[in-house]
This record gives C-alpha cells, structure tokens and sequence, in this order.
C-alpha cells in the first residue's frame, strides 16, 4: 500500500475511467459512424473550444492554472448556442458534433468525462419546426443501427404536455417543481400531496392521471382527450399522433416506439417533443433530445431549435456490460 | 434471468412477506429461514433480494431490481431516479422534531446554536430551509434517542410510529416535518423497456399489498 503524502495528491479524485482496447477502438469507430451519418443528412461539423469563455456553469468542473481560474466545456448545446450567437449572423440550420463534456455528475459512479456526439438544427422561424422534430426522430431511429446496438425502446414525450396547463394555472415555482418532480417518478400519491389545498388541484391531478395512463400505451394519447386541458393542448396532441402515425412503420427491426407523457425530466429546458433511447439492461438514457425553443432566445436570439445527443460512453459501458445487446460484425469490420 | 424484487429488511420486509404468505409472490419458507439473501417465490422466474434500505434504491435505479418496496423515508434522503408507482400505506411513521420534555418548538426556534441529531439530514435539511432556520446538523446512524439525553444534540429528527422509545428516553415530539409509509418502486429502465414483464408484477405486488 502507497503511504499517503499530504500535499501531493488531490483531495477528491473524480471518475474518471480509461479506455482499454475494444472499448477504445469501439469509441473511435462509433463516433466516426456516427458522425458519417449525420454528415450525410447534411449536418455541419462545429467544434466549440473545450475551454469555456463564457461565466461559470454550476455543472462545470474548474481548476486552476496559477491565478487562473479556467472551466470546461460542460454540455455541448449550450456550448455550441453560445458560439453559435457569438460568429453568425444567421445560423448555420443543421449542425452537427462529437467530442467529451467534462461535467460534475450527480451520482457517484458517473464519471466525469462523457463522450458524445450529437446534432441540431436551427430554425428562424416556426413554421418548419414540426417536420424538424420527425426528422430528428427519424436520425435518432438510425443510431441504434449504426452502433449494432440490436434492441431498444425510443419513448417520446412532450414537455409542453405539462408547461403549459402549469403556466395556464400560474403555479407558483416551488409547488411547479414539486409537482414535476412527482409526476417524473410518475409517483401519484406525490403529485396529490403536493397540490393539497390548491385551487386548482382537482383539475391538475385530473391532467396528472392523463399524463400517467399506461407508460408507452398509444392509447394514453385518447386518455389526454379527456383531460381538462384537451383544449389547451389541442396542436401538441396533433403533433404527437402525426409523429406516431409517421414513425412507427419505418421502426427498424428491434426498436419500439413507446409513449411515455409522464417524461417531464429536462422541463425547464425543453419546450416541445422529447426522444429518449433506452434499452433492456441499461442504467440511464441512452440517447436524448428534443425541442428547446428557449435556448437561443435566452442568449438574445428569436431562433428556434431541436436536437439530440449521443452518450457513447454510457453505450460503451452498456456494451461492455452486456455484449449480448451488440452485433459488432457490421459496424467493426 | 429472473426478475428481481428488491425488498428492504426490518419493519416494512417483514409486514411484506407476512401479506405476501399464500399469494403467488410468496417467499419459499426454506430459503427464507437460511441466510440467503436471495429467495425464490412461489412464481416461476421472480426471486426477491433482501436489502438494506440505502443501498436498495442504488438496485433499483440501476435497473439490477425491476421493482422495490422501500419506505419513503429512505428515498427522500437519496437521489435515485427511478419510478415510485404506489404509496402502500405499510410501516406508516411520523418523521418528527422530538426534544426533551419541557422543550417546545419556540425554545429551539429561539436557540442561537441549534443541534439536531439526526438519521435523515437530507429531509431534516429541507425542512430546515422551509422554516427558514439553521441548525448543526449531526449524522448519526443509530440510537438517535440518546443524542440529545447525553447532550450530544438539542433535539432529534427521527421516525416515530407509537412514541414508546422518545418515552422512554424523556423526549417528546414537538413537530411533525412529515409521514412516511412504505412505497412500491421500479426501475425506470425496467419499465419502459420490458413493461410486459413489469407491469403485471407491480400490479400484482400492490394489489396483494394494500389489500385490507
């Protein structure tokens, strides 16, 4: 056993694994994949700095270099929306990029450093933003393909399925976070505890149960009908049933698509449509996007804009863990 | 590769295997009495692993459990995602502010250096924040009763289901942050990628468990 040398070696150490042999090659060639194909659909590569310019992010891991206090690329669609407002006048419309994040991560065993790789496409105005989210969906439908990758669940959601009833309502911000918080775990007893005494309580639970019929049953999007907001979210239920009817036949062999209303994680970043890829076996998302058509208004912008990242190296670990799920004979030939 | 359930040991394990006896969930007694800590139930291919209470939201929130039964006290001082598909009502406590008799609330309120005992920091720290209050908190994992009797802490925050214990110690509840009960969970990746699997099983489970 080494003895300890006060002084030498860093307080905290964070996760952060190496990559022997077939995990290393497998990066490589996945992120090449990958980007190939998004190249192909003629997604733009950019490269934002792996030091960030811009004020500290809370999730960002700093260090020091002297008197220098320097941060690191922490998440890709930020990074690339600030550099996005900083060099063009108008946006590039489909971008597309690979690389690490270094982000502080919220569990133990997630390691710090995550590879990625991921698109998105800018709009300046709304009117194409619905053919936009089919046709990230249909890339991300791609990715397990691409990787081997032989089963999987892609779940689509929709965020404003839950923002607007709660800005229609005004709940204040606390009681808004609580309630969201329970219906992600779609955890019912939670969401009544939180509203009790609300006045609009009885309706928000009524949406809530909407929200939470059969998780990736189709027929959860008849149940919203009946929700007391059905009217209010009259153009998002058009555009989730639309979605469904023009994805599900080009499903690739072993990939499901499932409805999944209740997916409220990311809220206050996305506006609209969400994808996440899951599949049998693995701990977090796979994969994940969606609209967010605050971001680039918030940097002082009137763009809209869509897109979804890769986590390879959750794919990696999945890979690693249960070889099963991959058929690497087409993509490492 | 059989279905996990993941079910906490002690108070809330044994009032779940006791309503589960003669159902087709139920454990097979001659595992049950060994030291196994994975047991077969009566249905083919479902197996439950005894657990802890820390480290069973880590199996479920890591897809190795596809469901879990866990008082909710134990989730709120963790912070795994996963899905909580039911309140069971079983092991029902208060989580409490209990301190010596002849104290109150307005007595710690007033407190200048306020030390709180405490098993569940988390929760007791939310709280905290709500009431606009500070407080040293002091992490402890067992015998809570006795912080505050050999003057470790002022007063405690501890789960109390009848109150014999903070008796006996001379403590009381002064405030209730919150009750607690135990709750049927389920791994969120389990859910969605094998629902007909899951589903069924939850259901069954909740029905068996909150039958009166």
């Amino acid at each position: 056993m080494t003895a300890a040398c006060p002084g030498a070696t860093p307080t905290h150490i964070p996760h952060f694994p190496d990559r022997l042999f077939p995990a290393a090659r497998r990066a490589r060639r996945w992120e090449a994949a990958l980007m190939d194909m998004l190249e192909r659909r003629g997604y733009q590569e950019l490269r934002p700095s792996l030091m960030l310019r811009e004020p500290v992010d809370p999730h960002a891991l700093r260090l020091f270099d002297g008197d220098d206090l320097m941060a690191l690329r922490w998440d890709y669609t930020v990074a690339l929306a600030r550099m996005m407002v900083r060099r063009f006048p108008e946006p590039p419309r489909q971008i597309a990029y690979a690389g690490d994040v270094f982000r502080r991560s919220g569990q133990p065993w997630e390691p710090v450093e995550q590879l990625e790789v991921g698109c998105a496409h800018i709009l300046e105005d709304a009117s194409s933003r619905n053919a936009v989210d089919l046709e990230l969906a249909r890339i991300l439908m791609a990715v397990p393909g691409v990787l081997g990758l032989q089963g999987g669940v892609l779940a689509l959601g929709h965020a404003a399925l839950l923002l607007r009833p709660l800005e229609s309502e005004n709940l204040p911000a606390a009681l808004a976070q609580r309630l969201v918080w329970a219906i992600g775990r779609r955890a019912r007893h939670r969401a009544a505890e939180a509203l009790a005494g609300h006045p609009a309580a009885e309706r928000l639970l009524a949406h809530t149960e909407t929200l939470l019929q059969g998780l990736g049953d189709e027929s959860s999007l008849t149940a919203l009908s009946h929700s007391p907001y059905a009217s209010l979210l009259e153009d998002e239920r058009a555009h989730l049933h639309d979605a469904i009817a023009a994805l599900r036949p080009m499903l690739p062999a072993g990939l499901v698509l499932r409805l999944d209303l209740a997916d409220v994680k990311g809220l206050g970043f996305y506006t609209g449509p969400t994808l996440r890829l899951w599949a049998p076996g693995a701990q977090q998302e796979l994969a994940a996007g969606g609209r967010h058509d605050t971001l680039y208004p918030e940097l002082g912008r009137p763009w809209y804009s869509a897109g979804f990242c890769v986590r390879l190296t959750r794919l990696l670990d999945l890979a690693e863990a249960k070889p099963e799920l991959f058929d690497e004979t087409l993509t490492l030939q | 590769m059989p279905t996990l359930i993941a079910l906490q040991k002690g108070r809330i394990g044994e009032e779940v295997l006791q309503r589960l006896a003669d159902t087709p969930l139920a454990l097979e007694g001659k595992a049950l009495g060994s030291r196994a800590l994975r047991v077969p139930t009566a249905t083919p291919g479902v197996e439950v692993i005894l657990l802890k209470g820390p480290d069973l939201p880590r199996y479920v929130a890591g897809g190795v459990a596809a469901l879990g039964i866990v008082g909710s006290d134990t989730l709120d001082e963790c912070d795994a995602d996963m899905l909580e598909l039911a309140d069971l009502r079983l092991g029902a406590c208060r989580l409490s502010l209990c301190a010596p008799v002849g104290v109150d609330l307005a007595t710690l309120h007033r407190k200048a250096h306020l030390r709180l005992a405490t098993k569940y920091v988390r929760s007791t720290r939310a709280w905290l924040h709500a009431e606009e209050l500070t407080a040293e908190l002091v992490p402890l994992q067992s015998s809570v009763e006795l912080a505050p009797v050999l003057g470790l802490a002022d007063a405690i925050v501890d789960l109390v289901q009848t109150g014999a214990t903070l008796r006996a110690h001379g403590l009381r509840e002064v405030h209730v942050l919150g009750r607690t009960s135990a709750r049927l969970v389920a791994s969120r990746s389990a859910c969605l990628s094998e629902p007909e699997r899951v589903a069924p099983l939850a259901r069954m489970l909740a029905a068996h468990l909150t039958k009166v």
